[in-house]
């Protein structure tokens, strides 16, 4: 095995997959989905975080206003309240879009155009409250009563930690949890049409008098996993400044890691599967028949995916754990348990050194079906004859 | 020198090679000739360490072929094939540096060779932008591009037209001129007679004929011998008998050596007026069927 030889085929699959146009595209596509799904939600005000402003106008008394806010809380909507003296001001701030809704004279709400349903509900509550409050404080009601009348204060406990971030946490997970998938897809099933080509072209036979099918094959996963990687850091790259950008969103403290795990198991993952997917190719020489090779090696990396499901409902099933070690399901799973807890660091480095065990003994076998086929030219080579042909 | 020694190789009940030995001498062309289906594939394959055989082996300068000597070695296959959507100029860089030349001395002889084979020009074109003949050249070009000390060509003249056939001739004599050994087959033995001072023919695995090209004819038994009387085939009654081939409408008449070409000429023109008369050494196809025939009548 000579690294330099590698080099040269990884560089050769870096150089003309970058410069083509299906890489650019691919790229500036991908980005502008990540675009699109962060910014979206947010133009169309459907952002949980967005803080909406309450115009008080008239009688209503900064007592409504301090009721808002906790009318909001309970809503898990964050309002605030801005107190006019002059309706034509209220109006003009209506109008801009910097209060929501004005409340006048604790009687009326007046909208910009459509109302907020959600929003209405919790002026109400705050309104039917101070109306409340001031008929406990002004009707002579004793003290039992009046507390009666007040509404109940319920202690709230909950069984596990909480944090706040939880759903966005899970939900990245999901995106890197389906960002490896399609990306060990698709560069697997690139790296198979390569295999491909290069025996429908007849090049391989150039190629290997001149290198060894182990060198030619390891060069075109380096290669092809780095192009996988540049083009991951760019949507990656996308993604985290759109973030920074857009004011009111913001990403959980997790995504580094996230982004760092995605990496670390797409690394793992597209090495595991791109051997196989080299020497599905190695089988077959013409470009019609590489789409059938790609079949199962999709269904096994299907089963990964439908692991890491169950694994997202109980990241400490039985399921999940199973899972953590199969080297074919571990990345997927592996990503999703990290992101939504604590995965004992011993599993981790079980799983890894797992997957690159069994990478590298798949590579001897792989390596030997690629190189009793790759030289055969014609029909589609059976298994068997790819394992005895390769007596090299 | 390359050694090619007693090299057999059987794929399930064909059998490929068949105790195969000869060598390939530096400074000078051999012709690797045969029928389709001789073993002229496989055997450079072997060369390659593309198949390996059940037997023998394959020396140069007397050592076991490795990758370190087969990085000096090149190779154009009969199946030629490169990258279709890759630039020229990259395409052969590549190789070069394959074959161990550094990126600066790839490049430099990358721009040498695309100026010698008239496709300066062509540098930045994608392969499949090139007519047909210039991808040959540029096939042709990855196997020379590293300077190799010895050059395999699987069929290189297959497909070429008379020009194409005699630029390449005159290619592989620079080449050879400049102390390359260059080994080519062929299973047109007549189309490149010329080309190869050694000749090695190889049948069902076999070599039956392997020396070289002008000495193997000087010492063969037979002539070849072609008249025309009136413009029609003439063929000689005589008492050592013939062989007669009939190629494109000509009779080409085999000959003792011996015989007495006077006489000859005197019969003929009995039979009205000599129109041709020519006598010459057998051509390689001569000698393969010669070789052929004995061979089985031996076996």
């Amino acid at each position: 095995m000579s690294i330099r030889r590698v080099r040269l085929v990884a560089r050769r699959e870096w150089n003309q997959r970058v410069r083509s146009t299906a890489f650019r595209i691919s790229t500036l596509l991908s980005a502008a989905i990540v675009v699109a799904l962060i910014a979206v939600p947010q133009m169309y005000g459907g952002g949980v975080t967005h803080t909406r402003t309450v115009g008080l106008v008239g009688e209503s008394s900064s007592q409504v206003a301090g009721l808002l806010e906790a009318s909001g809380e309970r809503a898990a909507l964050p309002v605030t309240a801005r107190t006019f003296q002059d309706e034509h001001a209220a109006d003009r701030a209506l109008r801009s879009g910097d209060v929501d809704v004005l409340l006048v004279d604790r009687q009326s709400l007046v909208w910009k155009a459509e109302a907020d349903g959600q929003l209405a509900t919790i002026v109400a509550s705050a309104v039917q409250a101070a109306e409340l409050q001031r008929a406990i404080e002004h009707g002579g009601l004793s003290p039992d009563q009046q507390r009666l009348l007040r509404p109940p204060q319920l202690a709230s406990r909950s069984l596990e930690p909480v944090s706040g971030e939880r759903p966005a946490r899970e939900g990245l997970a999901v995106i890197g949890l389906l960002l490896l998938f399609l990306a060990i897809s698709v560069y697997g099933s690139s790296l198979l049409v390569g295999v491909v080509e290069e025996k429908s072209s007849r090049v391989v036979e150039v190629l290997l008098s001149r290198l060894k099918p182990t060198e030619l094959l390891w060069g075109k996963i380096a290669g092809i996993g780095v192009v996988g990687l540049a083009q991951f850091a760019i949507v990656a790259a996308t993604a985290l400044i759109t973030l920074q950008l857009s004011h009111d969103t913001q990403a959980p403290a997790t995504t580094p890691a996230t982004i760092g795990w995605t990496v670390f198991w797409f690394v793992l993952g597209f090495g595991f599967y791109a051997v196989l997917y080299g020497a599905a190719g190695s089988l077959v020489s013409r470009q019609e028949d590489a789409q059938s090779m790609t079949l199962p090696i999709g269904a096994v990396l299907l089963v990964g995916y439908l692991f890491s499901l169950e694994a997202i409902q109980s990241p400490d099933g039985v399921v999940a754990l199973i899972g953590s070690f199969l080297p074919p399901t571990a990345p997927m799973v592996m990503i999703v348990r990290i992101a939504s807890g604590a995965v004992p660091w011993w599993q981790i480095v079980l799983s890894a050194l797992l997957m690159i065990g069994t990478t590298f003994a798949m590579v001897s076998l792989a390596g030997r079906v690629y190189t009793g086929a790759v030289l055969r030219v014609g029909r589609r080579v059976k298994l068997a004859e790819a394992w005895r042909g390769a007596e090299l | 020198m390359l050694e090619v020694r007693d090299l057999a190789k059987r794929y399930g009940d064909v059998i490929a090679l068949d105790g195969a030995t000869f060598s390939a001498e530096p400074g000078r062309i051999v012709g690797f000739l045969g029928p389709n289906g001789a073993g002229k594939t496989t055997t450079m394959r072997a060369v390659f360490g593309l198949i390996r055989p059940d037997r023998g082996e394959v020396r140069w300068r007397g050592a076991p072929v490795g990758p370190n000597e087969r990085a000096r070695f090149g190779y154009m296959p009969e199946e030629r094939g490169l990258y279709p959507k890759m630039k020229v100029g990259e395409q052969l860089a590549y190789v070069a540096e394959l074959s161990g030349l550094t990126r600066a001395d790839a490049k430099g002889s990358v721009g040498q060779w695309l100026d010698r084979l008239g496709l300066g020009e062509r540098a930045n074109a994608r392969l499949e932008e090139l007519s047909h003949g210039n991808q040959q050249r540029v096939q042709l070009a990855a196997a020379l591009v590293h300077d190799p000390e010895l050059v395999v060509l699987d069929e290189p003249f297959s497909g070429l037209d008379p020009i194409g056939v005699a630029s390449l001739a005159e290619l592989l004599g620079q080449t050879a001129a400049n102390g390359v050994a260059v080994v080519f087959s062929s299973h047109q033995l007549d189309l490149v007679e010329d080309v190869c001072q050694d000749v090695v023919i190889i049948d069902h695995g076999r070599i039956v004929v392997d020396g070289v090209v002008e000495e193997l004819k000087a010492a063969a038994p037979r002539r070849s011998l072609q008249v025309d009387v009136d413009g029609e085939p003439w063929v000689p009654v005589l008492p050592s008998g013939t062989v007669t081939s009939k190629h494109d409408g000509e009779v080409r008449v085999l000959v003792d050596a011996s015989v007495d070409l006077d006489e000859v000429l005197m019969y003929a023109r009995k039979d009205g007026e000599v129109t041709r008369f020519t006598y010459e050494p057998p051509s390689l196809t001569d000698l393969f069927l010669e070789a052929v025939s004995a061979g089985r009548g031996a076996g």
